[in-house]
């Protein structure tokens, strides 16, 4: 009703439609996700050819070959088992890294803006040197000095995943931490929370009940766009020779692909594609669960 | 004098920041397992070792060490990189990686802002139009692809398939500016592709949100152009958070330019960085990754200042 | 004097997810050189989007129909670039909120002059002396300063004393005034007007003046248009609307009004009820649900516009005093 009131708009916006249905891309990018998903958990069941064998009679054959389908490397392995066997690590890595960091992160932001005084001081202060660092470069010094077992030794394949999980875990802490900081500090001076208190219940159950529900939504959103920071991330430290060794991920199959762009360029093309996909899906959910977010806002 | 007072507690702020995330990259260091001398010079003899043990303070402790550390780079002694036997000053190094650097990110900003300031604008003035539906379709496609996958695979197309530049190198500006921008013209595509992404989408937001204020209406209301009302009454107001994002990743892209750097072989500091890392030089590693940091949070804090003396709304705010 | 607006059978709907929604509704009105209508109603009355519809300053989800008449050419079917010519020189408009509707970024000067030199065609010099006669003519002291001051550093009411000079800038024959007090203090509300009516008397430049009260109306304008969901429900000089008033509904407004002379305390009447949904067309008068001389024929019938003599028409089956 007093929206025909406070009309403030001019010809200056003209044409707006509401949209409604729900758009193409939530199928496709819904589509992509669950694939990779299936593929990381049940690809080594599937038949194809083994992902670390070298096929020596059809080196760097294009892709849509009668045996391998999406080609091999110069060196002779698979494209097809390579991508399923990277998608497990990649989709891997990057969920460990986003759940457990948002994990933590949503824990200490919650605590910090719904406790305020000095320890909020103290996290913000934080958070903030640990976002004084670029999250790639974090992320290399943490490696290049977890990764080595003595001296001058890499550590275990093992190894070197988990201290590339744990490195961006530890970039993951401070940009959901700080998210969630922000919408606890929005939330925990409304009023049903002020009710809540003066009805004498604690703190962990308004954390529980009221808090935690409004916050989840912009954790949920900024969560998505960092697993696609997170796949960013590890492909980033694998092109720079310190990810993943052995061609075990997307990352690492392009970066090893790289010498040979000129002669078999789907090395890069597929890994490239899929972790474009991948990332571009993840955004996409972001933004979809933001802009819901946005429209609840703007209702309350 | 609440100005001065402002400025004076953000330099405390920012020196505290820094103080302590340079103390943890020293604590980090630390972490290495075994002797940092032997990470340093894997090869030398012990009494080289012992040499270098001194120099860098890694003798002292972890507070002795910092201190010398933090010292040192004060009166502008970087430390050194110790290669084959002999050493190289960190700083001798900053002077000539800096330059690239900057050069790829300034680029890489005009490219951005020029592009993204009259597509956010466009795109938000017809919201939901075809034109705003394509360009943010696009735009979010590009902002997805990693800087590492748009430069290789726009090495392997414009450089190794056509042949229209080199894939790699770096040429200064100062001896050879043609080959300078040519070499410069995929890196900095490559950079700013996510930038315009990034900036077009800021700037389409705030912009949807001024045309729906009253004064623009009002400024409507006089009869002047679309195109004067645009520019003259939408965009200013409108673009605080895109400036103050632009300025915000000079100091984040100083970091972030580490793979394009790697991609297209520029000398530059994130390229150093990478180097630094591969060698495991962990002194001159700490010093660049705090300069990185530095610059970060002091564009941070400038900007954000800035923002604040100069945005008549903030002043209003504060009032 | 000769016809300067005529509005005929205009209607406004906006397009919204829940349907569409009616704001205006087959209104005609006639305003004459020189000459001041009030358009009164409540909040969601359509008024607001009446004064806009006819400026043409309306959102792209709005389709107005009708014809709309300036000074003898139809404007109403003209493109956006022609009506524009108008707007400034030919009609202007003063916004409800001089806190919003004044650009932050801008200083006074530059909001100030961008009339003169970008529709005027004046030189910078020149509009800066025009601009600081016309703050001389809205009693701004120190107009030289004022021009470089920004909107943050002034009150509410000098705000309003700008956005008018800017709205007189360019002489325009029609001002539209929408709620140019609402959003001050009561001690500044009037000065307002008399300001604004004192500049309409020196250059004879018609009004529409949209307000929700009925008390500001009465001393400023020649005749009045009541509005309630987007109809006109009453329309008349503004002495005959006073002394003879046919509607409930502008009764129910006349009493809604807070005086001073009411003892503090006592209830202020309100109209009960809200208004009909405006994106259902439910049959008979609107204002039946919240009418106190309700009869069954208004919950069947909507009533037409009536003819009751001396320029008055009302929209009701059983007006006050009867029809006549």
């Amino acid at each position: 009703m007093s929206s025909t009131e406070q009309i403030a708009t001019t010809d200056i916006a003209p044409v707006q439609k509401a949209r409604k249905k729900r758009p193409f891309g939530f199928y496709l990018a819904g589509f992509w996700v669950a694939l990779i998903l299936f593929l990381a958990v049940f690809g080594d069941f599937l038949p194809g050819p083994q992902w670390d064998e070298s096929f020596y009679d059809s080196l760097g054959v294009a892709p849509f070959h009668q045996s391998h389908i999406l080609g091999t490397t110069l060196d002779g392995y698979d494209m097809y088992s390579g991508l399923v066997h990277g998608a497990r690590l990649s989709v891997f890595v990057a969920l460990v890294a986003v759940i457990v960091g948002g994990a933590i992160g949503t824990v200490i932001g919650v605590a910090s803006a719904y406790f305020r005084g000095k320890i909020d001081v103290v996290i913000t202060m934080a958070f903030n040197i640990m976002l004084s660092i670029p999250n790639l470069v974090l992320s290399l010094a943490l490696i290049s000095v977890l990764a080595y077992s003595d001296e001058n030794n890499p550590a275990s394949t093992t190894r070197r995943v988990g201290v590339l999980m744990l490195s961006l875990t530890i970039v993951i802490i401070p940009i959901l931490g700080r998210i969630a900081r922000g919408a606890t500090l929005q939330w925990s001076s409304r009023e049903f929370v002020l009710a809540s208190k003066s009805m004498g219940t604690t703190n962990f159950t308004i954390i529980r009940k009221h808090i935690l529900p409004n916050v989840a939504p912009a954790i949920l959103a900024i969560g998505f766009l960092a697993i696609g920071s997170v796949i960013i991330v590890e492909g980033s430290l694998a092109v720079l020779g310190i990810g993943v060794p052995g061609g075990g991920s997307w990352g690492s199959m392009l970066a090893n692909g790289r010498g040979n762009i000129a002669f078999s360029p789907w090395e890069v093309y597929l890994p490239a594609g899929a972790i474009a996909l991948t990332v571009i899906s993840c955004n996409w959910f972001g933004d979809y669960v933001r802009k819901a977010l946005d429209q609840r806002e703007s209702k309350i | 004098m609440e100005t001065i007072r402002m400025i004076f507690k953000r330099i405390v702020l920012l020196s505290t920041v820094v103080v302590i995330a340079t103390f943890l990259l020293s604590l980090l260091m630390r972490l290495l397992p075994g002797d940092p001398a032997a990470v340093l010079v894997p090869n030398a003899p012990e009494e080289l070792r012992a040499l270098i043990r001194e120099e860098t303070g890694l003798s002292k402790g972890i507070f002795g060490y910092y201190w010398q550390w933090l010292s040192g780079m004060l009166q502008g002694d970087f430390g050194k990189y110790y290669l084959n036997g002999g050493y190289r000053p960190v700083s001798e190094v900053l002077k000539k990686c800096l330059p690239p650097s900057l050069f790829l990110i300034l680029y890489a900003q005009i490219v951005a802002l020029a592009l993204s300031i009259p597509l956010g604008l466009i795109s938000a003035y017809k919201e939901n139009s075809r034109f705003d539906r394509i360009t943010s379709s696009v735009l979010f496609t590009a902002v997805s692809i990693p800087a590492f996958a748009s430069g290789i695979i726009l090495s392997l197309i414009f450089a190794v398939q056509l042949g229209w530049v080199d894939p790699i190198g770096y040429e200064s500006p100062f001896g050879n500016p043609v080959e300078h921008f040519k070499l410069m013209i995929l890196p900095v595509t490559s950079l700013a592709i996510g930038l315009t992404s990034s900036y077009t989408r800021l700037l389409r937001t705030d912009v949807i949100a001024t045309l729906k204020e009253d004064y623009v209406t009002m400024a409507a209301s006089k009869g002047i152009s679309n195109k004067r009302v645009l520019w003259k009454h939408v965009f200013r107001p409108s673009s605080t958070t895109l400036l103050t994002s632009a300025a915000l990743n000079m100091g984040g892209l100083i970091g972030g330019t580490i793979i394009v750097e790697i991609i297209f072989v520029i000398p530059g500091i994130g390229y150093e960085i990478a180097y630094s890392i591969g060698a495991r030089q962990i002194v001159a590693m700490q010093t660049l990754i705090a300069l990185v940091s530095f610059a970060y949070v002091f564009f941070n804090s400038t900007v954000d200042l800035i923002t604040n003396i100069t945005d008549p709304r903030t002043r209003e705010r504060r009032v | 004097m000769s016809s300067l607006l005529k509005i005929d059978g205009m209607s406004v709907t906006f397009a919204t997810p829940r349907g569409n929604l009616r704001a205006v509704n087959d209104v005609t009105i006639e305003l004459l050189q020189g000459e001041s209508l009030g358009v009164v109603g409540e909040s969601g009355s359509g008024k607001t989007v009446l004064s806009r519809a006819t400026m043409g300053l309306l959102p792209g989800t709005a389709t107005r129909t009708g014809t709309i008449t300036y000074n003898g050419k139809v404007i109403s079917e003209l493109p956006k670039d022609e009506v524009r010519e108008l707007w400034g020189t030919g009609m202007a408009m003063i916004f409800q909120d001089p806190m919003t509707a004044l650009n932050p970024v801008r200083r006074i000067g530059s909001q100030l002059t961008e009339s003169l030199t970008v529709r005027l065609g004046m030189d910078k010099k020149a509009a800066k002396l025009k601009a600081i006669e016309l703050l001389k003519r809205v009693r701004i002291p120190d107009p030289e300063s004022m021009l470089r001051k920004f909107p943050y550093q002034l009150s509410g009411g000098m705000r309003q004393r700008i956005m008018i000079a800017i709205a007189v800038s360019c002489e325009p024959e029609l001002l539209f005034a929408d709620e140019p007090t609402t959003a001050l203090d009561v001690t500044v509300q009037a000065q307002v007007l008399d300001l604004i009516t004192e500049l309409r008397k020196e250059s004879n430049m018609a009004m529409i003046l949209v307000t929700h009260d009925l008390g500001v109306v009465a001393g400023h304008t020649d005749k009045i248009a009541v509005m309630y969901a987007g109809d006109v429900v009453e329309y008349a000089p503004t002495r005959q609307l006073f002394s003879n008033m046919k509607m409930p509904y502008t009764e129910a407004l006349l009493k809604s009004i807070p005086r001073l002379e009411t003892p503090t305390g006592s209830r202020l009447p309100v109209i009960e009820g809200r208004l009909p949904d405006p994106t259902k067309n439910e049959p008979g008068c609107p204002f039946a649900n919240r009418c106190p001389y309700v009869q069954d024929k208004c919950r069947a019938e909507k009533p037409p516009l009536k003819d009751a003599g001396n320029n008055h028409f009302y929209r009701c089956w059983f007006p006050i005093g009867g029809e006549k």
